[in-house]
């Protein structure tokens, strides 16, 4: 392939490849060596390519609200704090103000020369982690008033490293205020390697095809992206909504928030508008969204709800205008406002707002919304172990359902929340209780909690776990006690949440939604997760599938007859007759009911 | 004299060897519904060549090693016993949440995957063991006397049982075992600690529900399998090749079937590291096996084939683990019948769907109507419209090409040979994608490996891909078209045992180590004096599955020797570690202690001499085929290319690009620029001479 050929459909398909590769290479590095559990199990890290001029060009398959948008905001700002680049330079980014998700994400930016010194991509990997210096053992400061009582280290593009070798400062920096530092830099060695071996693999093949090549795969690449997304958009039909989807009440944000999510539909131009600009302004919580996130957020909503095939990078997002203001909370935060949980909790209400807004105006597009989080079984946990008497931090992955119907299926149930699109692993009991002085009483489905539906939401899980001879921490921010995932088109919602601390006496307390509970030996706390949304009324799924949900013990024999109106005769069979005629009598009635 | 038999979707593939190590290859109709019919009827085929009756030929033989996709076809089409789960009480989901995870994060189009045994028939049992084995719940024995009751009832036909921790203390699992054997007799169960003793119980209650659903059939299939060879006059021993890539007597088969599911694919690597060795002296090579719908690819590294860990029956995340290790294959849905597609934005896609065997490529006239990656090879006069399969079916190539033209050519603005080469060019870049991912994972650079093509379409772009990945050699062995059967020929006898133990370098456990490490070597040696009493040569290898500490990962480090012992040996581990894991991921942590979590012995007993081979070439139909004919390559346009018949090349005979080499079973492409020779093996040795 020579520099100067023209890029058709072939050589695009075979280069687009081979930057997947290079990302996928990346992923690998930092999945199977990362130390601490919400890399090496959650997967919550991203790589990607950014354009020179900041243009997110390619990325491994990641969690959707990591990669989005994101990428390109922090090469802009390595860009503008250091004009000149060099090869072997390194960039540590965590700034919400900058660009960043939030401050747990630590990224690693490493910007990729030619031999001229030319800067002409920017490798990126992102990596969430145990711990990064806050005031609470958590990564999840749901209560912080600001940014300095939420206590982590703010790293806005910080020169990490100097012909390919560490700045000793900032890594001292680092060990001093970050907990369990070995665990850190594990971690930090895995981002390195990521990206690092990303600018490895782009260089040696800008030496077989040449770098004007790849400028210009990228130009076209992005223009056919967006060409896919334009006549995608062109099939849905033209239309304008608002829904609203409301985070319950948390310290900081005592009225619970609201998001409204304005959506317009234009076939014509092929673009959707995304209108978020009508919300409260930021709140003194952890709850705000950084710029990233409320960007993403939005986005991630519309790739859920069309053709999942067409890609996500630069050349699409031209089609998706996403409105922000400043000082919103969800919209630009202002320093010091706090974005300490700005992947999770606020940014779902955003992703789900959007897919139920497009379910609405479109038949066979959108989705109900995804279950809540973060539950305690999803918490951090945080000790001594009482033999080495060693200090432990780390997020652990004990299980979460949630996931929400679409409009040709049923949940993937364990997707956890929307923005992690089910990508995280769930940890194994075994593992757990080999590396942390905890045990795990229970976990398991809850029947009737996934949303009914003609495509049923996923449910949520029982997860009882507490420490073995030691005290444990359990930081969480459950959402979804009180307001459960709203399904669509007729589909109910799914369960709510609810967590309990288990006294030594076996009684049970209710414990705060938002909160970082000590838990003595002897005592356990037992999360209960929330279930996703169902798609389309219940009265239409197809009876046998009744029958199997309920052989199952996914819903319950009462829910079978009261909510699908379907009655199941002895032997497990479908009573078609009766079924029939009750599902008439239901339907009749839920015409007049207001939805 | 030695045979060997692998069972495909569409082909039995029959290789004999006699005692002169002469070797004939066989192909007959694989019979679906008796997959013995289709083993006893190569064997007639091959009887027939040797001019003997069925039975004379069988009376030779000293060993039948079998390959077959038995066991993973029962899976797919859901045709395995009526299984139970047994698990720890509160535990009840194992099988349902498997380890999370998912791909295409914005795809909603999938369903979760149904769990390997549905909840209706999981039944939790009240006890629990932790982690270091203190029985936290003494098991309730009455209410697993009650629990096999409702067994009974829901007309269960085989149990598998996976608790908590059995691995530190089996004694509730035992337990479990003697009760069944006692209140349910003749249904067959399996314990998790005894199939498979590693931790993380997903795995672990996946393998044990995987392998007991599988008894009932697998018991019958190799009690079959044997009596009717007998009945035919076979008087050897008869194998199964496993997963592992090793082989195992037929009725242990039978007691552990779960090791039968990838008996097939496993063995194109043991082949492949023969030819890799006798043609270029390489100890590092790609194996691609490209058949109609699928492409594998294996490999192998430093004279060994590598392992994975993580064995899924289904796509990654959509299926069920194994949890066995297994020899690392990777599968894409790119072959012969692959689709060329162009999306809305105008760009070219190649499968993942397949024409399959019907309706088929469009020029097979069967009522195919979009253009496959065959119709593209005919369109360029890469393959012989009149010499397919030997002539035994002809092909229409202007259906091709009006396929082509009208689906892929128009929508690119292409003409009908642009588009035909592009359909190729794309799918040597998915095969070459599905190379690199696995070469990735196993940290190989292509670069240093030779590429061995096997299968029938593996030689239309082994040049191409050759090139694309810098491969210096390609070699198309002459059992290319039975490469998984020749290797069955090459397998040995193998068995693994492992044990979870886990220590850290700094504080190293010796004692208990070494108790392990001595338990799993008598274990291989009960193993090397039953089924391996007649083998020629034995060897025990350990490895260690360690890990930095708070890693979750681990990676397999193989011990100096059979023991941990000294202080020297602990830092050698270390460094081992280091450098494995730097090797692999391009980083390490020198200044960390290392955790090791199991252990792992791994016991071959080789069956064979390295005896040389010398195929006695099939004679191909008498079909006049012209010495040159016109084909298109990208970058040359048409060009006259020489036409040579595989069995007429000369040992040494060297020819330069552009040329097509053909058999009956398959075609081989030397692009321009590249040439072959024929080697005194039999094998093509392609040079890809890739200018870039």
């Amino acid at each position: 392939m020579a520099g100067s050929a023209p890029l058709d459909g072939v050589h695009m398909a075979i280069l687009s490849k081979r930057l997947e590769g290079v990302c996928r290479k990346m992923a690998n590095t930092l999945f199977r060596t990362g130390r601490s559990g919400v890399l090496n199990t959650a997967r919550d890290f991203s790589c990607c390519i950014v354009t020179a001029d900041n243009q997110l060009l390619a990325s491994a398959e990641s969690l959707p609200i990591h990669v989005l948008s994101g990428p390109d905001l922090m090469a802009a700002a390595m860009q503008k704090f250091h004009p000149v680049l060099k090869r072997g330079d390194a960039f540590l980014h965590n700034s919400p103000y900058h660009g960043c998700s939030h401050p747990a994400d630590h990224t690693i930016l490493v910007p990729v020369m030619d031999d001229d010194g030319g800067h002409r991509f920017t490798m990126i990997a992102k990596a969430h982690q145990a711990d990064c210096g806050n005031s609470l053992p958590t990564t999840y400061m749901g209560g912080a008033r600001d940014v300095y009582q939420e206590g982590a280290l703010i790293f806005p593009a910080v020169q990490v490293q100097e012909n390919y070798r560490d700045v000793e400062d900032i890594i001292r920096m680092c060990r001093m205020r970050i907990r369990v530092p070995e665990q850190w830099w594990g971690d930090y060695l895995a981002e390195i390697g990521a990206a690092r071996i990303g600018e490895r693999e782009l260089m040696a093949l800008a030496g077989e095809v040449g770098w004007d090549t790849l400028d210009c795969f990228a130009e076209h690449w992005l223009n056919y992206s967006e060409r896919r997304m334009a006549a995608q958009i062109s099939l849905l039909p033209a239309g304008q909504i608002t829904v609203s989807s409301t985070h319950d009440p948390f310290p900081g944000a005592e009225e619970g928030v609201e998001v409204k999510v304005k959506l317009a539909i234009d076939p014509v131009s092929g673009m959707i508008e995304v209108d978020l600009r009508d919300n409260p302004d930021c709140l003194p919580c952890g709850l705000n969204l950084s710029e990233a996130c409320s960007r993403t957020a939005a986005m991630v909503g519309v790739y859920n709800s069309i053709e999942h095939t067409v890609v996500p990078n630069a050349g699409s997002f031209r089609r998706i205008r996403v409105l922000l203001r400043e000082n919103c909370v969800v919209g630009i935060p202002r320093h010091p406002t706090s974005c300490s949980v700005a992947t999770t909790n606020v940014a779902d209400h955003v992703s789900n707002g959007v897919q139920r807004a497009i379910a609405e105006l479109a038949e066979g597009a959108g989705m109900a919304e995804v279950g809540y989080a973060i539950p305690p079984s999803v918490g951090v946990i945080s000790g001594f172990n009482p033999d080495s008497a060693d200090p432990f931090v780390n997020q652990v992955f004990l299980g979460f359902g949630a996931g929400a119907a679409s409009p040709v299926a049923d949940s993937w149930v364990t997707v956890g929340h929307v923005g992690n699109a089910g990508l995280c692993y769930q940890d194994s009991v075994e593992v757990d209780e080999q590396v942390f002085p905890i045990s795990v009483k229970c976990r398991n489905f809850i029947p009737d909690s996934g949303g009914a539906g003609r495509y049923r939401g996923g449910n949520g899980m029982r997860v009882e776990f507490g420490p073995e001879g030691c005290d444990l921490e359990v930081g969480y921010v459950s959402d979804g006690t009180i307001n459960a995932a709203n399904g669509v088109r007729g589909g109910r919602k799914g369960g709510r949440a609810e967590q309990y601390i288990r006294r030594v006496n076996g009684e049970c307390e209710i414990a705060e939604a938002c909160a970082q509970v000590l838990l003595r030996d002897g005592e356990s706390i037992v999360s209960i997760s929330c279930g996703g949304g169902g798609f389309g009324s219940p009265l239409e799924r197809p009876a046998a599938q009744v029958a199997h949900d309920l052989r199952e013990k996914w819903i319950s024999n009462e829910a079978a007859d009261s909510i699908y109106g379907v009655v199941i005769g002895p032997g497990g069979k479908v009573d078609e007759v009766l079924s029939a005629n009750m599902r008439a009598k239901m339907g009749g009635e839920s015409k007049e009911a207001p939805r | 004299m030695r045979f060997a038999v692998d069972t495909g979707g569409t082909f039995t593939d029959l290789v004999v060897e006699d005692d002169n190590g002469e070797v004939r290859m066989y192909k007959a109709s694989t019979t679906p519904t008796d997959p013995v019919a289709g083993v006893l009827d190569t064997l007639a085929l091959a009887a027939e060549d040797y001019g003997v009756s069925r039975s004379d030929l069988l009376a030779r033989g000293d060993m039948l090693i079998h390959g077959t996709t038995h066991a993973i076809n029962a899976i797919v089409t859901g045709n395995t016993a009526r299984t139970a789960f047994l698990t720890t009480r509160g535990h009840p989901d194992v099988l349902v949440l498997r380890e999370g995870g998912r791909i295409e994060p914005f795809n909603f189009t999938v369903p979760y995957p149904q769990p390997y045994v549905p909840r209706s028939l999981t039944y939790e049992v009240v006890e629990r063991i932790m982690y270091n084995g203190e029985v936290r719940e003494a098991l309730d024995e009455k209410e697993v006397v009650e629990t096999i009751a409702q067994l009974k009832k829901a007309k269960v036909e085989a149990v598998a049982v996976c608790l908590l921790w059995s691995i530190v203390n089996p004694a509730h699992e035992i337990r479990v075992g003697e009760l069944l054997e006692e209140h349910l007799p003749g249904v067959p169960y399996t314990l998790s600690h005894v199939l498979n003793p590693s931790l993380r119980e997903y795995r672990r209650a996946s393998s044990a529900a995987i392998d007991a659903s599988l008894k009932p059939l697998m018991g019958a299939y190799m009690g079959g399998l044997e009596s009717r060879l007998r009945d035919a006059g076979f008087d050897g021993r008869v194998l199964v090749v496993t997963t592992q890539g090793g082989a195992m007597d037929a009725a242990d088969m039978a007691q552990s079937p779960i090791h039968s599911i990838n008996s097939g694919p496993a063995m194109a690597p043991l082949a492949g590291r023969a030819y890799a060795q006798a043609d270029s002296g390489a100890d590092t090579a790609i194996i691609a096996d490209t058949g109609g719908t699928t492409f594998d690819v294996s490999l192998v590294r430093g004279g060994r084939i590598p392992w994975t860990r993580e064995t899924w029956i289904g796509q990654p995340y959509r299926g069920h683990m194994t949890g066995f290790p297994a020899v690392d294959v990777k599968s894409i849905g790119a072959g012969g019948g692959s689709i060329a597609w162009v999306d809305e934005g105008g760009l070219l896609h190649i499968g993942p769907q397949s024409a399959g065997a019907v309706p088929g490529p469009v020029c097979y006239g069967k009522g195919g109507t979009e253009p496959t990656v065959t119709d593209a090879s005919v369109v360029l006069g890469w393959i012989d419209p009149d010499f397919f399969l030997g002539g035994a079916m002809s092909l229409d190539r202007e259906a091709a090409a009006k396929a082509i033209q009208s689906q892929v050519g128009d929508k690119l603005g292409f003409g009908l040979h642009e588009a035909a080469a592009a359909i190729l060019s794309v799918a040597t870049e998915n095969m070459v994608h599905a190379i690199e991912d696995i070469t990735v994972n196993q940290g190989i650079d292509p670069r240093g490996a030779v590429l061995i093509g096997g299968g029938g379409a593996a030689g239309l772009n082994v040049t191409a891909i050759a090139r694309r990945l810098g491969c210096e050699r390609a070699i198309i062995p002459d059992v290319a078209a039975a490469l998984s059967a020749a290797g069955a020929l090459m397998s040995d006898l193998r068995a693994e045992f492992s044990g979870t133990l886990y220590t850290q370098t700094a504080g190293f456990e010796t004692e208990r180590v070494n108790e392990l490490l001595a338990r799993l070597e008598s274990q291989c040696q009960e193993f090397i004096a039953g089924p391996g009493a007649d083998s020629i040569e034995q060897i025990i290898e350990f490895t260690a599955e360690a890990r930095y500490p708070s890693q979750i990962w681990e990676i397999e480090v193989p011990l100096r020797g059979n023991r941990v012992a000294s202080d020297q040996d602990v830092a050698d581990l270390r460094d081992d570690f280091h450098s494995t894991h730097q090797e692999i991921f391009a980083i390490a942590d020198n200044k960390s202690e290392v955790e090791v979590v199991g252990w792992r012995a791994n016991v071959r007993c080789r069956l064979r001499d390295g005896v040389e081979w010398t195929v006695k070439e099939a004679v191909a139909s008498d079909i006049e085929v012209p010495e040159h004919r016109e084909a298109y390559f990208e970058g040359s346009g048409l060009v006259d290319a020489r036409v040579l018949r595989f069995e007429d090349m000369a040992r040494g005979e060297e020819v330069t690009g552009p040329a097509i080499i053909e058999s009956s079973f398959t075609t081989v492409v030397v692009d321009p620029g590249a040439s072959a020779v024929r080697r005194d093996s039999g094998s093509l040795v392609i040079n890809p001479a890739a200018e870039g």
